[in-house]
């Protein structure tokens, strides 16, 4: 093989991996999941739960507030609603057949955060922030997909503008509250996500 | 050849020098285009994640929370000191063991075995399902077969036996009663290769009771031990060490302290914390306590019907210096009658009657030793009157439950010999051992953290055990092995239950139904009874005259060397010998890890010519062993001591041939196994090998790292001056809202080390290996830095928990390249693992030598043994830096619930991994910020001290001072 084939070579692999790349819409930096939208096992309208029905997300989402994690709903509590709600569509089926053959739904991750980074849900959700403020807005979406690039960046800007968190008179922490009693701080100290 | 690729691209100059070739092929810059494309093509090619999925409960368990911790409070099944235990289970996984502070026993204290027992749970080499010579079975096929040849028995009459250690719980000692009741000739044979039983069995002699007593160590003001390891490993090593902090705490009001004075031959760890140690050969250990026994019946004018042999005795191997000592001892002993302790390591029953003669004159019994009703459990000489009948071809059937004697009895070969005649042999061990591989039926039971049990280890104190994981393989219960072999289909479960609303339920009066009972029982893993009927303490002289007599002329050799086997802290009799993490951690004296050795006095060591590491053979009768030779301070000169559970063949991948079998020579001597072997021969041989130590510094060399007082200046406040302020070149740091910081007391440590292994199990510390250690490159995060303290009045030794200070002034900081080790603005000195890029420049220049560089990429391929990882601690890579972090996890979980409950943080409630479960509370931890805090009590007491202060390192962890009750005025 001489050097002007390599050459072409290498250059044929940067092309056809870019293209690659750029079928799957995530082409803008490199890493980053911004716009990663998987195919999920069951066709599940975030827009028509949380948007048109107006269904709470901490009632499927249960332990955001408790909880590191936010909690993917068990599909009994899917199934709270649809025994009487559409039992009959093939979706719903597959929920239904899950708990009959005791097998677990398998959801496709969207929002992954590297293993070098904890966040804990509870905190953020209790002190008030939205979900929409990190997950984009969610009540709109027919497949859920990743709308902020969740780079150290976007946290930490965050962490900064809302240093100040402070406790109003029944001790609940409120966001840019004026009557302050206590400041307490959204820390920026490393070891807060990293340990 | 290695030449020839050299000169294939380099060239020599007319110096000699070397140039690159010029190219005739590939330039340099063409080369690095071909990198550049190459490598933009592969990080193109690679920016999506690999797909991850989320697969929850398809109906959740309504107590659960994903990713929040249940507790659930349980019983260790360790050993059989039965200690209470909070298991951490994270989203169905046990992960951690901690202290239950509750359990009136251990009191939230937990021994480093203890903390060693989720990576058994999590072990891949236990056996995952029940099999018939050697070919896998499903539990139908086993019943149907072992329930054939039962019946076969019954009709024929054969014997049948039960093998098992020490059972503490009154369900399954139940359950194993009716199994055996079934046949007209059943035993159960009890078998401990430790054996304590001459404490019992002289209890039988002396109050007619036989069982072992507990120790009321603190409410004791003397404590006297003969070669007792009370500390590290006899009888219940955790309790009695939370009982001996208490009554050595000493602070601004309580002044008094229990004195301990140890009389030994080997270097033990309970010996290296006595106020007094006192060496004396294994041969005076007998006419010690036969002067001391006179001494102090004639001190306190008990004198009358004695035996003549005790009132009279005169010593006369006792060499002066310890005769002295048995003096002194015994006129404090008469002082502190009723509040005193005497206690003996030894499992020779005369010496054990002694010794209940001394504390009952001392009048102990009922103040600081309670005796309660008779438990007996079974004598070392029944295994062999077993061994016997195995031979005679009469036992039918064979029942083997964790006993391992093909390993740990001393005539291993007698016993497998006797067993290959036994028709039935069915083992009902969890792991394949030098015993069970010789079953015919293996039907593994589970690992205690998947069963239901009950243990009642004192009288009265009846702990339960539950499990926090389903079954990870196909083993069932032992109890419903033997109920499933005698017609009972019920579960074990069933059968605990209703045997405490039987015998417990109706013996309290708070709770109106059973299910409160249970339920408020269960809670607190542990139900304390009023003591069942105290046994009658009727102290009887007779054979008194008779053990004297035995004593104070010993049959066997007292000449030459004794052979003194001890169980070590770690690995105890080496039932859980293919645990890593035990053979990792260091002993607490040697400070060697993965090896046994002969411990010799340097004194014996010149004599012999023998230096460290020197492989020795040693002989006696038919049993030999090579192992290399270790010098110790602070040891008899006569006596050669060997860690037993060592040499295991058939532990696993990890333990097998690590280091060499000591039970061979142990001896059966009077109805007792005999742990003291005179008259051994030692041969050096001409092999070397080298010590896996993490410690290679034995004195502090005169610096103070370890402050101490005596007692008396401590009460008169003669301690060391506060220190100047110091003058920073740095601007002080600003701690907003927190400053956490840790606060070690010296004077309550032990250094059993249990805190290494409470924090390798909360912070996902790897193995490295004997060689690796070799190297200096373990990975514990704490580690006890151990100093001998060699005075005339003999060795002791100091000890230090030693992890990262958290300095305010970090020298570590300053010289990190990339900022990968920072201060946080709540006093943490924080290290950032993907920032470090592995200069190592931090290890360097830390005073403590507390940060552990990751060489490699420790493996993490079992799938199993990684469900033990703790899911809020980062897994480290190769490369990186990591050490202490004051479990920031923790700190990180206290504040946000504390936050979400919009309080603040109370102080306690947030507690580091070695704090939790520290049998002697060493350890304190807490926000310095808050001045109620313990922590910032203590740092404003008397004895704290700065380690290193002349640095002005600042640190987040200071230390209390050691005192020392040297006795008062009868000390020089």
């Amino acid at each position: 093989m001489n050097l002007r084939t390599l050459k072409i070579l290498s250059i044929l692999i940067t092309v056809i991996g870019a293209f690659f790349v750029w079928q799957k819409g995530s082409f803008s930096v490199y890493g980053d999941q911004f716009g990663y939208e998987p195919i999920q096992p069951i066709n599940f309208s975030h827009k028509l739960h949380a948007g048109d029905n107006k269904i709470s997300c901490l009632y499927c989402h249960s332990s955001a507030d408790k909880s590191k994690v936010a909690g993917v709903p068990s599909a009994s509590l899917c199934m709270n609603c649809h025994t009487k709600v559409l039992p009959d569509s093939p979706e719903i089926q597959k929920i239904a057949n899950a708990l009959n053959e005791n097998k677990p739904i398998e959801w496709v991750k969207v929002n992954d955060l590297p293993d070098l980074a904890t966040f804990n849900h509870s905190r953020h959700v209790v002190a008030g922030v939205n979900c929409q403020t990190c997950h984009g807005p969610v009540e709109t979406m027919e497949r859920v997909s990743q709308q902020n690039a969740f780079l150290m960046g976007d946290c930490v800007s965050c962490h900064r503008t809302h240093r100040e968190v402070t406790l109003d008179e029944t001790g609940r922490p409120q966001i840019a509250s004026e009557n302050t009693t206590k400041k307490l701080m959204a820390s920026t100290d490393c070891s807060v996500c990293h340990h | 050849m290695k030449d020839k690729l050299w000169k294939q691209y380099i060239d020599e100059d007319e110096r000699g020098l070397p140039v690159l070739q010029p190219s005739s092929g590939i330039s340099r810059r063409t080369f690095l285009e071909l990198l550049g494309y190459t490598t933009a093509a592969i990080a193109l090619t690679s920016c999506t994640a690999p797909e991850q999925k989320i697969i929850p409960y398809l109906k959740q368990p309504p107590e659960l929370t994903p990713g929040v911790a249940n507790w659930y409070a349980s019983t260790c099944g360790g050993c059989s000191a039965g200690c209470g235990t909070l298991v951490k289970v994270r989203d169905g996984r046990p992960i951690k063991l901690e202290g239950n502070p509750e359990h009136p026993l251990s009191k939230g204290g937990l021994c480093p075995v203890s903390h060693s027992l989720i990576f058994g749970l999590y072990d891949s080499e236990r056996l995952q399902q029940p099999a018939i010579k050697g070919s896998p079975a499903t539990w139908k096929e086993i019943d149907e077969k072992i329930v054939q040849q039962l019946n076969a028995v019954k009709a024929s009459g054969g014997k049948v036996r039960f093998l098992s250690n020490t059972i503490n719980g009154p369900t399954s000692q139940a359950t194993i009663n009716a199994f055996l009741s079934q046949f007209k000739d059943a035993k159960h044979v009890v078998y401990e290769p430790i054996s304590t039983s001459a404490i019992r069995l002289a209890h039988a002699r002396t109050y007619g009771v036989e069982a072992l007593p507990y120790y009321k160590f603190e409410k004791a003001k003397l404590a006297v031990s003969f070669g007792a390891d009370f500390l590290g490993t006899w009888i219940s090593p955790t309790a009695f060490t939370r009982g001996y902090s208490q009554a050595r705490e000493v602070n601004a009001v309580k002044h008094e302290m229990l004195r301990h004075i140890q009389f030994e031959s080997c270097f033990s760890l309970t010996g290296a914390n006595a106020d007094k140690r006192v060496k004396i050969a294994p041969a005076e250990e007998g006419e010690a306590l036969l002067y001391l026994a006179g001494l102090v019946a004639d001190k306190s004018g008990a004198v009358n019907g004695l035996p003549e042999g005790i009132t009279s005795y005169q010593p006369n191997k006792l060499s002066e210096p310890s005769k002295a000592a048995i003096e002194k001892c015994a006129e404090e002993l008469v002082r502190e009658k009723g509040s005193s302790l005497v206690l003996c390591g030894s499992n020779d029953v005369d010496k054990q009657h002694l010794v209940n003669f001394i504390n009952q004159t001392l009048g102990n019994y009922g103040t600081t030793i309670a005796l309660g009703p008779n438990a007996a459990q079974g004598r070392d000489e029944d295994i062999q009157t077993l061994i016997q009948e195995m031979k005679d071809g009469v036992v039918a059937a064979l029942f083997i439950l964790n006993a391992n004697p093909a390993y740990d009895h001393f005539e291993s070969t007698e016993f497998i010999n006797a067993l290959g005649k036994v028709p039935l042999k069915v083992s009902l061990s969890p792991t394949l051992d030098e015993t069970s591989s010789l079953a015919d039926a293996l039907c593994p039971t589970h690992h205690f953290l998947e069963a239901w049990d009950d243990a009642e280890v004192v009288s009265g104190t009846i702990s339960l055990n539950q499990p926090t994981i389903a079954p990870l393989f196909q083993t069932r219960a032992y109890q419903e092995s033997l109920m499933r072999w005698s017609g009972d289909s019920r579960n074990y479960y069933d059968v605990l239950r209703a045997r405490w609303q039987t015998s417990l339920f109706p013996r309290q009066a708070k709770f109106k139904t059973f299910d409160e009972f249970w339920d408020k029982s269960l809670h607190d893993g542990v139900y304390v009874a009023a003591a069942s009927d105290a046994a009658a303490t009727v102290f009887k002289l007779d054979g008194l005259n008779e053990a004297v007599v035995r004593l104070a002329s010993p049959a066997s050799p007292t000449d030459g060397l004794t052979l003194a086997l001890y169980p070590k802290v770690t690995l105890r009799d080496g039932r859980f010998g293919n645990n890593p993490w035990l053979h990792e951690l260091p002993d607490p004296i040697s400070k060697v890890t993965w090896d046994n050795y002969a411990c010799v006095s340097p004194q014996t060591a010149a004599k012999l010519g023998l230096t460290e590491g020197q492989v020795v053979r040693i002989k006696k009768n038919n049993a030999a062993i090579e192992v290399p030779v270790l010098i110790q301070a602070g040891q008899s000169d006569d006596c050669v001591a060997v860690a037993l559970g060592y040499g295991r063949t058939k532990a696993g991948k990890i333990g097998s041939n690590v280091g060499a079998n000591a039970f061979p020579f142990v001896e059966l001597a009077n109805g007792t196994f005999r742990y003291q072997i005179g008259g051994v021969a030692l041969e050096p041989t001409a092999n070397t090998v080298s010590f896996a130590k993490t410690q290679t510094q034995d004195s502090a060399e005169g610096r103070p790292l370890i402050k101490e007082y005596s007692l008396a200046d401590f009460i008169s406040g003669h301690l060391h001056e506060e220190s100047e302020k110091q003058i920073d070149l740095w601007k002080p740091h600003d701690f907003p809202e927190h400053k956490w910081g840790m606060v070690v007391d010296l004077n309550a440590c032990i250094g059993c080390n249990a805190c290494v292994l409470s924090c390798q199990a909360e912070n996902n510390i790897p193995v490295v290996g004997k060689d690796e250690v070799r190297r200096r490159r373990e990975m514990h995060w704490m580690r006890i830095d151990r100093y001998y303290d060699e005075r005339p009045e003999g060795t002791t030794a100091r000890f230090q928990p030693m992890t990262c200070q958290h300095c305010d002034n970090a020298s570590c900081e300053t010289v990190c390249p990339v900022l990968a080790t920072v201060h946080s603005s709540e006093g943490l000195n924080m290290q950032v693992y993907n920032r470090c890029v592995g200069t190592r420049y931090c290890a360097n220049n830390c005073a403590f030598k507390v940060r552990r560089f990751n060489w490699f990429l420790y493996p993490h391929d079992d799938m199993v043994a990684n469900l033990a990882l703790n899911p809020d601690v980062t897994v480290r890579t190769r490369g990186v830096m990591e050490k202490c972090t004051f479990c920031v996890q923790r700190i990180e979980e206290g504040k946000i619930r504390a936050r979400n409950e919009g309080r603040p943080i109370k102080d306690g409630e947030i507690q580091t991994a070695c704090q939790q479960s520290c049998p002697a509370n060493a350890i304190s931890f807490g926000d310095l910020k808050d001045l109620e805090s313990r922590v910032s009590t203590l740092r404003h007491t008397k004895r704290n001290y700065i380690l290193l202060e002349e640095l002005n390192l600042r640190q987040g962890l200071t230390f209390l001072a050691k005192v020392n009750n040297n006795g008062g005025d009868l000390e020089g």
